[in-house]
């Protein structure tokens, strides 16, 4: 083990390639994790952030907001069924926001939720005509007071305050009552508009497990609602769990094709060092102890790429203009990265350990095994 | 030639290794080609495909036709810039259908008139010549949108004959159908009864005789800052989430085009270290270096050649799949472009190893190793 940690000191160079290669590496398993979780987070933010166990959409919807409609009667027959303790109506608008300052063309994309349940981040449900925004519009020069424009209508609304990670579907989430969200809508979605009472969805909040209150809500509608929970409501966001199969898929081949780079590099390793194996086995070194030298360089190796690529990822992500590539690092996915690269230098290196096992001590004698 | 192959031949597993770890690498880069060319179809299909040289957006529907919303007053302005030529308005919604027995989404996107908005990527059947008559998208054909098949707009029930099948004219990643702008109208209010008659979302625009299309989107754009006229190229390209793709796909293709020639020029490097005596004493009985290298470019050529048939081995049946929404091509200019960078790539990467090859001297054969590392 010993002499495995002296070689990488003395002879560094010798894993220099290895190591640009392995950073590369991780650096690509990085940045495709963060590319996940920023489209993820950025598309499923104002769903997670839902205060209730469950968010109700009429069966027709397939879960889009957009499409659902709840009317009264439904409503009612939500709220009567057991283990449901709090209904609230939720609407969403998606449109354009002038910001004061900045260009006639030069817009925000923001997603207007008129709540009866204030969100995770904000205290209470404003008043009309009023709304706490999310903190990306920050980007965009707005502030706390500022008076934003919604739409061709010109609809106007004022920040009283700021919340984190509620976007939806890479728009900036702004937090109104159900009257704002109404006159909006009215003033500038003609073929939204919705009547009085008529919510597109509805969050509960209940008694029980999640699951177990959205079957209970589904069952007292005689299925005429789609009830899911938070998290498979966020998954059901167009695109998210397509995005997220796709994407694990291609970082399991990255952490593949890690594993045979380590493979191949440690198997010419111990091919150059066949002869040195087999003086230290002739003087008393077991296999294993060799084999745990190969393991440890391949770690070293390892946690040395895995460093730089997150300290690279990490100035990369702050250098990214906000709005351009959606990458969002987090600590989990560092963790679960250099974890990954980890088994696959320990699953690499194991293949040299056939290799180690067969070298003969006897041959220590002769120049060459 | 002969030692090349000799050499390969005796090292199977370090030679296959390589070659397991370079196709891999062509096929997740040729694979994300792929997804990428597909996702972006999938996305603005139906804006790249249609007639109309120019659409007119709202400012305000920030490129997106759904969020668009063109008004009266601005369709007149809109009118009254592209004076001689033609406008047709164009409305878009996502709905709740029933196709082949079951509830899924689709698109639905309602033209005036053909040529202003009308798909020109006809590939069976006919376009809509009246009401409740679309044009699906042909990669959904199988999901209850082939010709002949009803699809039911839920809920109000609405009915919609598919009469014909174009490629390529998906929008937002569902399936798409192309009707009369009244049968959008009448779809709008099966849905919503509360909704009315919406204005357009996007006016189709046909220039004037004479005047380029880049130029007429110039002139709407100076009628007023709530316009945003762009030609066609530019409406697809410049759909909110377009250039985040490239962007971010662009990205990962130069990491792992880095890897490529990394990988194989690591490996050969520290195989010709290991082959130094062998190599030096080849040089001391008169083997030119010229041959030598020429044994290790073939090595490479025939590893990076291996890992290019691996890679689109692997690719080829992965290429004509569904992933979700998004219909997947055999990209064949991006193998003919890959295979060919990553050849370059690769025998770019062995130049070091060549230049130690060069460098032995076979004087050393007499008592050294013939290079120092």
């Amino acid at each position: 083990m010993k002499i495995a940690l002296r070689e990488l000191r003395r002879r560094p160079g010798r894993f220099a390639t290895a190591t640009v290669i392995l950073t590369l590496i991780a650096l690509l398993l990085l940045f495709l994790g963060g590319l996940l979780d920023g489209l993820i987070r950025n598309s499923t933010g104002a769903v997670r952030a839902q205060q209730g166990g469950v968010v109700v959409s009429s069966a027709a919807s397939q879960s889009s907001f957009l499409r659902s409609r709840i009317d009264p009667d439904l409503r009612a027959r939500v709220a009567a069924a057991p283990g449901v303790e709090e209904v609230g109506g939720l609407g969403i608008v998606q449109l354009g926001a002038r910001v004061p300052g900045n260009g006639p063309r030069d817009l925000a994309d923001v997603a207007l939720f008129g709540v009866e349940i204030a969100p995770r981040g904000v205290p209470n449900v404003p008043d009309t005509g009023e709304v706490w925004a999310d903190r990306i519009l920050e980007a965009d020069g707005v502030r706390v007071g500022t008076e934003l424009l919604l739409g061709p209508a010109r609809s106007p609304v004022v920040v009283v305050g700021f919340v984190e990670d509620t976007n939806y579907l890479g728009q900036a989430g702004l937090w109104g009552s159900p009257a704002t969200w109404r006159s909006v809508v009215a003033a500038n979605r003609p073929a939204e508009i919705v009547a009085d009472g008529v919510f597109q969805s509805l969050v509960v909040r209940g008694s029980g497990s999640p699951v177990d209150l959205a079957a209970a809500v589904d069952a007292a509608t005689g299925g005429a609602t789609l009830s899911l929970t938070i998290a498979d409501t966020a998954n059901a966001i167009p695109g998210v769990a397509e995005q997220r199969g796709t994407f694990n898929q291609i970082i399991g081949v990255t952490v593949a094709i890690a594993i045979v780079v380590i493979a191949l590099f440690f198997a010419l390793l111990t091919v150059e060092r066949v002869a040195l194996y087999g003086v230290l086995k002739a003087i008393g070194a077991r296999s294993r102890t060799i084999f745990a030298g190969l393991v440890v360089q391949a770690i070293v190796v390892t946690v040395i790429a895995s460093t730089v690529a997150t300290v690279v990822v990490l100035l990369l992500d702050a250098a990214i203009p906000p709005g351009s590539i959606p990458v969002t690092i987090t600590v989990p996915r560092i963790v679960s990265s250099v974890l990954s690269l980890l088994v696959a230098a320990v699953a690499g290196s194991a293949f040299s350990l056939r290799r180690v096992l067969r070298v003969d001590p006897a041959s220590a004698i002769g120049s060459s095994s | 030639m002969f030692l090349a192959l000799k050499e390969m031949r005796r090292a199977k597993v370090r030679f296959t290794l390589l070659m397991a770890a370079v196709g891999l690498l062509v096929f997740l880069i040729l694979f994300q080609q792929s997804l990428q060319n597909g996702l972006i179809t999938a996305f603005v299909g139906a804006v790249r495909n249609q007639s109309a040289p120019v659409l007119v957006y709202s400012v305000d529907g920030r490129r997106v036709i759904q969020g668009s919303v063109i008004g009266p007053e601005l369709e007149a302005q809109v009118r009254d810039a592209v004076a001689g030529g033609r406008v047709g308005r164009i409305g878009q919604g996502t709905f709740t259908v029933t196709a082949d027995d079951a509830l899924s989404e689709a698109t639905v996107l309602g033209y005036e008139e053909e040529g202003l908005g009308s798909p020109t990527t006809l590939v069976t059947g006919r376009l809509p010549q009246g009401p409740g008559e679309a044009v699906a998208s042909a990669a959904d054909e199988a999901a209850g949108f082939g010709v002949g098949d009803v699809v039911r707009i839920e809920p109000g029930g609405l009915e919609v004959r598919v009469v014909g099948l174009a490629d390529d004219i998906q929008l937002n990643v569902a399936p798409t159908l192309f009707v009369a702008y009244e049968t959008y109208l009448d779809a709008v209010r099966s849905r919503n009864p509360d909704a009315g008659t919406p204005p357009p979302n996007v006016l189709a625009v046909e220039p004037a005789p004479g005047i380029s299309a880049g130029d007429t989107a110039a002139l709407i754009n100076a009628a007023s800052d709530d316009l945003d006229a762009l030609t066609r190229a530019d409406a697809a390209a410049k759909t909110p989430g377009v250039a985040q793709v490239q962007q971010s796909f662009r990205v990962i293709f130069l990491l792992y085009g880095l890897v490529v020639p990394l990988v194989t020029g690591l490996f050969f490097l520290i195989v010709t270290f290991q082959k130094a005596p062998s190599l030096t004493l080849l040089r001391a009985i008169g083997a030119p270096a010229g041959r030598l290298v020429a044994a290790l470019l073939v090595q490479v050529l025939l590893v990076v050649g291996g890992g290019l048939a691996i890679g689109i081995g692997l690719y080829a049946p992965l290429s004509v799949q569904r992933i979700g929404g998004i219909t997947l091509r055999f990209e064949t200019a991006a193998v003919i472009g890959w295979s060919i960078a990553l050849l370059v790539l690769g025998t770019a990467s062995s130049v070091v190893s060549a230049r130690r090859v060069v460098a032995i001297d076979p004087a050393a054969a007499l008592g050294g190793t013939g290079m120092d590392r």
